[in-house]
């Protein structure tokens, strides 16, 4: 028996020492990968632009994407709008009515949704509930050789996948954005009455007096560009993944982490050229 | 859709073939021809560099080195894995591949309708591919290459994953194809009953070369020890060497 494990012992090969990562190598994958991926997605955008111009645009396919993106979102959207508008109208109501201000509580609230919640909420949840299909959506296609098969058939898989959903994308993000700013402003208007005692006539008083143009204006760029971000980042995630099962799920969540923290970077890019004090 | 080719002049002409991917050589002076009519099997062990071929055929990806001439750009490719598209009907399948065609709505219909038949799902239109068997849908994907009538058909391991029931069924529909259509057609396989059944002409490729050639009758009494070793399925011979 000892002579035995004597002898394994010696006939084992030498573990292997565990490498401890070098950060600067981890550095280079992290960023490089990253920095590919926003190369991507512009040179993406800049294709879909090119086919939208010359006309190549498959309506009805476009429209179904309308469908899978803005219709089948309306339920969570509105969801997370009223609750979001729930605990914001809550909070300032609470500070407002403190400082005797509670005639403005619409106007506050109402800027916060118009400005910022709207848009962000709606991009957020589209980010997660979109993005996140079109990327697993096109990384199986890519694995299982669909892509493949279109360009076979003479298919432009960017003029058959990308530009149906960038459009769709495009046009139903300001849609919901302002379909969660009217939800948001609903749960603002209970709130204010249930927790402040104040009339909804006043809260959108203050609301009318608060509101301009040009919040309007801003709150459907910001739809836009999250428009935007949500498909091309999917989407270029999908195209440019290869593998297997296992790259489906690191693909979707990629596109969510990717699409989730550029629609905050947007926001504030946006935010800051639009209403930085001068 | 296309004009049939001539039968003396090679339809797919292929010329010192070179591929690398990273620092692997898939590919290192590949040669070949087929002309209309014929099929022409490449068999091999998997990794040997089969598929890339025929996705250089394609235009899916770019030679290093080489030349590929075609008598015709109208290619059909059978898929592996079949390749359909999930969300879309047997029928839409294959007006996908009519899209770019300059047909009618009543042409298209027709075409679809007749490829359809052809392999024996002319009921099966409003089908979704995940309603299908694995030969069904393997036969969709022969039909949706073919439905262009394209006159060079390419088969990426056709009767992979099949059973040799479904096997035989599948390489009776290539034979059925290769003499109604003409078309110049290669098979990547490494299933003994396909390259004998289909092929006209073999080659056979190991690590990115081709190490014999010959009639698929010879190739089972050849004292090459490549193909000797490939044709016998024994582990003896230069294979396991490499």
């Amino acid at each position: 028996m000892s002579s035995f494990s004597k002898a394994s012992s010696q006939e084992l090969p030498e573990k292997p020492r565990r490498r401890i990562p070098n950060p600067f190598i981890f550095m280079e994958d992290y960023f490089g990968s990253g920095i590919k991926l926003c190369g991507l997605t512009v040179t993406l955008l800049f294709k879909t632009w090119s086919m939208i111009i010359r006309g190549k645009i498959d309506w009805p396919e476009t429209f179904r994407q309308c469908e899978m993106i803005g219709l089948k979102s309306f339920l969570v959207v509105c969801i997370t709008a009223l609750f979001t508008g729930f605990a914001m109208s809550l909070q300032i109501s609470r500070e407002l009515v403190l400082f005797g201000a509670d005639t403005a509580i619409g106007g506050v609230v109402s800027l916060a949704l118009i400005r910022e919640i709207g848009p962000i909420t709606a991009g957020v949840t589209l980010a997660g509930r979109v993005g996140s299909a079109i990327a697993a959506e096109l990384t199986t296609m890519m694995i299982t050789e669909q892509i493949d098969a279109l360009k076979v058939m003479r298919i432009n898989p960017v003029e058959f996948l990308v530009v149906p959903r960038y459009l769709a994308g495009i046009m139903m993000m300001p849609v919901l954005s302002i379909y969660a700013m009217f939800i948001g402003l609903i749960a603002g208007v209970y709130i204010a009455y249930t927790a402040a005692n104040i009339p909804p006539a006043t809260f959108l008083d203050s609301v009318k007096q608060t509101i301009l143009d040009r919040d309007f204006t801003v709150h459907f760029l910001k739809a836009f560009i999250n428009g935007t971000i949500v498909t091309m980042f999917s989407c270029a995630i999908g195209l440019s993944t290869r593998g297997g099962a296992e790259d489906v799920g690191i693909a979707t969540t990629r596109s969510i982490v990717w699409t989730m923290t550029m629609i905050f970077v947007f926001n504030f890019l946006v935010t800051s050229l639009t209403y930085a004090p001068r | 859709m296309s004009t049939p080719l001539p039968a003396n002049k090679p339809a797919v002409q292929v010329k010192n073939l070179k591929k690398s991917f990273g620092d692997r050589e898939v590919l290192k002076g590949i040669s070949f021809e087929v002309y209309p009519g014929e099929t022409l099997g490449i068999i091999g062990p998997s990794g040997c560099g089969k598929s890339t071929i025929l996705k250089l055929l394609c235009g899916l990806i770019e030679p290093d080195e080489g030349e590929i001439i075609k008598a015709s750009e109208e290619i059909g490719l059978v898929f592996q894995g079949s390749a359909l598209l999930n969300s879309y009907t047997v029928s839409e399948n294959l007006a996908l591949a009519l899209r770019t065609r300059n047909l009618s709505k009543e042409q298209q219909a027709d075409r679809i309708k007749n490829t359809l038949e052809l392999v024996g799902l002319g009921d099966h239109l409003d089908y979704f591919p995940s309603e299908l068997s694995g030969g069904q849908q393997k036969r969709t994907s022969f039909a949706r290459a073919v439905v262009y009538r394209p006159q060079i058909i390419l088969y990426d391991e056709p009767t992979t994953g099949l059973d040799p029931v479904m096997s035989t069924v599948v390489e009776d529909y290539m034979i059925e194809l290769e003499r109604k259509l003409q078309a110049a057609s290669i098979v990547v396989t490494h299933q003994h009953s396909t390259w004998t059944r289909t092929a006209d002409r073999v080659i056979m490729m190991h690590a990115g070369k081709i190490v014999w050639q010959g009639k698929p009758e010879a190739a089972l009494v050849s004292d090459d020890p490549y193909i000797h070793q490939f044709a016998h399925a024994t582990k003896d011979g230069p294979m396991l060497n490499h």
